[in-house]
């Protein structure tokens, strides 16, 4: 379903060009549960941002889906994030002054859903994480994890084919880093595609194949890397 | 997104920050109120004064005032009766004229058993009361036959009866005016506004005070139009008609009430002109104010803004979102800025005896005004906003 054909980004930084990637080519499938690792400053999060249509890729060409998004024009982008995407940040990215409830709202209200509805899925959203008992709570009165379940709560309420998550265990304790994994590997097994990027081998055990960035280049990109693990 | 989500959000992120929306409302709060204050006091006063001197109809009053020439070419015309009875009939001729209001006056003594007064003694024809918006309170009003028939009856001013009766009821009691005895059949209401003098007067039939004077002509006549727009013309037209029938050019004129109230509208137009300016200004820096917090706001809440973009958010609707807020902040100063003006203005009217009138126009003009202050002041944060890059706005610390 994610297919990079050659994909450059280029910053510019005064007069010079800062090549963040180079030439990444990389197909994940639908279905797939993929852990992208990889040093600090590699790249990661920029390819993260590529592939959630956050950002567009200075060359080459990105299909979601069959679609070649990298022509897209910001409004239709913003479409495919709000449908098709669900984001889990590591600095958990929460509004600090709406409730569990209405941050989970929130992705419903960008998609045009009456209020009855919004209200109803955004419950069972935060049912499915196992908080049921905080959706009144502002982010503030969460612990980091139960803010890391509204989030994830919130990724999942527009059942988007895929979910992107950047570190979504790198300010969370270890204990508390399992169950957010646990709750990853049951969406995937539902059907939903996953790329976490993470430092932690643990939790890139729960992925299916590891992706490695190293200076801006991916190796391992493709479906072939996964039959050598296995 | 439709605007109830985003009005709702707007509140939400207002009410977060009371004490700085407020601040920020008070350069609306201000301009507005002072908006309606000016302009209800203007208003209220004009509509006053309007009612004051033109009475309740569209009247004209004709004027017998000898130009230097006309008299120097026939000394007599000052002596002769300015308006006869057939001057009145043919008036009432002319197309377009509702009612000819004939009145005569004299300034003489009124008599009631030992007390005396000096009473403006005033002889009409039918219509004279409605037309200058005078009611009876006690007693009847004059019948057509009093009128046809020159009966000694008469009605007397609200100010007659406290200064001739002293608390008794002046109906059916015989007065005598110039020492003619008259019986009054009513007593007027008193009159109501801050110029409205209450004056001795009695009134009385043209017939009843052609006997009691002895006199038989009219020294005032004024004409009800059908309606306002013909009442110049009709007004004109008198005057040439009776210019005519008396031989003379210049001699009879029309003053139009309307002309003279235009005058004064015209005073409280200027004077609205000039602190509606000065509260135009107040709005503008207001507006300034709302457009640096909302510059502050976005900057903020820059996070914000990735993440809802992260989320779904188009440009365009982030866009929307920062316009209604400053919408919803100039709005809500506007209606705070509405109901504190006309709380001031009302009450300038209680202490100063001066009527304010806060029209439906008045209202809707303030509250479409303080939005469009809001779009105005709104555009460049809610641009600003919406250009934001969505990865650097997440990053933002
Ligand atoms: N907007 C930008 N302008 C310039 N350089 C950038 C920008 N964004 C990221 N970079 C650089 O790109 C490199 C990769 O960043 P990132 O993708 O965040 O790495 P990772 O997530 O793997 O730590 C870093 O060296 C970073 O400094
Ligand atoms: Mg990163």
């Amino acid at each position: 379903m994610i297919e990079l054909e050659s994909v450059s980004k280029t910053y510019t930084v005064g007069k010079e060009n800062v090549h963040v990637l180079n030439d990444v080519s990389l197909t994940i499938s639908q279905g797939e549960f993929v852990a992208i690792m990889g040093p600090s400053g590699s790249g990661k999060s920029t390819l993260m941002n590529i592939v959630g249509c956050l950002d567009k890729p200075s060359a080459g060409s990105y299909f979601l889906g069959g679609e070649n998004v990298s022509g897209y024009k910001d409004a239709e982008l913003a479409r495919v994030r709000n449908q098709s995407i669900g984001f889990v940040f590591q600095q958990f990215h929460l509004l600090p002054r709406l409730s569990a409830l209405k941050n989970v709202e929130l992705p419903m209200i960008y998609a045009g859903i009456k209020k009855e509805e919004r209200m109803e899925r955004a419950r069972k959203a935060l049912e499915k994480v196992a908080l049921a008992d905080r959706m009144d709570h502002l982010p503030n009165a969460l612990s980091g994890g139960q803010k890391q379940r509204v989030a994830i709560a919130r990724a999942i309420v527009n059942s988007p084919k895929l979910i992107l998550a950047d570190e979504p265990t790198g300010a969370l304790d270890t204990k508390t880093s399992t169950s957010i994994m646990e709750l990853f590997r049951e969406l995937n097994e539902e059907g939903t595609t996953l790329i976490v990027v993470t430092h932690e081998p643990e939790v890139a055990e729960y992925a299916e194949r590891t992706i490695l960035v190293r200076d801006g280049v991916v190796l391992h990109g493709d479906a072939r890397a996964r039959r050598e693990k296995l | 997104m439709n605007v109830i989500e985003n009005l709702r959000m707007a509140l939400g992120s207002l009410m977060a920050h009371k004490m700085r929306s407020i601040l920020t409302m008070l350069g609306i709060i201000i301009g507005v109120g002072a908006v309606i204050i000016v302009v209800a006091i203007g208003q209220g006063g004009e509509a006053m004064l309007k009612e004051q001197f033109s009475g309740a109809g569209n009247t004209v009053e004709l004027l017998f005032q000898p130009p230097e020439e006309e008299m120097e070419a026939n000394p007599n015309l000052l002596s002769q009766a300015p308006f006869k009875q057939e001057d009145i009939r043919a008036l009432e001729g002319i197309q377009g004229v509702k009612k000819v209001v004939a009145t005569s006056s004299e300034f003489s003594s009124a008599r009631f058993r030992e007390k005396t007064v000096d009473a403006s003694v005033t002889g009409m024809n039918n219509g004279y009361l409605e037309v200058n918006g005078l009611k009876v309170k006690k007693g009847r009003n004059f019948s057509s036959s009093d009128f046809l028939s020159g009966r000694r009856v008469g009605l007397i001013s609200h100010s007659a009866k406290e200064e001739l009766f002293e608390g008794r009821s002046p109906v059916g009691e015989i007065i005598r005016i110039a020492n003619q005895p008259v019986e009054v059949i009513g007593v007027l209401e008193k009159p109501s506004g801050l110029f409205a003098f209450g004056s001795v007067e009695v009134y009385l039939p043209s017939q009843t005070w052609r006997s009691v004077y002895g006199k038989s002509e009219y020294s005032q006549v004024a004409l009800q139009a059908d309606s306002a727009d013909e009442l110049k013309a009709v007004g004109e037209e008198a005057a040439k008609l009776l210019n005519n029938m008396h031989g003379t050019k210049e001699s009879y004129q029309v003053i139009n009430i309307e002309e003279i109230t235009e005058g004064i509208g015209q005073v409280t137009r200027i004077m609205t002109m000039i602190i509606g300016s000065i509260a135009g200004i107040s709005l503008f820096v207001g507006g300034i104010g709302v457009m640096n917090i909302m510059l502050v706001s976005v900057t903020e809440r820059t996070r914000e803004i990735g993440i809802r973009m992260a989320l779904g958010a188009t440009r365009g609707q982030v866009m929307t979102q920062f316009l209604i807020e400053s919408i919803t902040l100039t709005l809500v100063g506007g209606i705070i800025g509405i109901f504190s003006g006309w709380g001031i203005a009302s009450l300038v009217s209680a202490f100063a005896g001066w009527p304010s009138l806060v029209s439906w126009q008045v209202v809707v003009g303030g509250l479409l005004f303080s939005m469009i202050i809001g779009i105005i002041f709104g555009l460049l944060p809610a641009n600003k906003a919406s250009k934001l890059d969505p990865i650097d706005s997440l990053r933002y610390e």
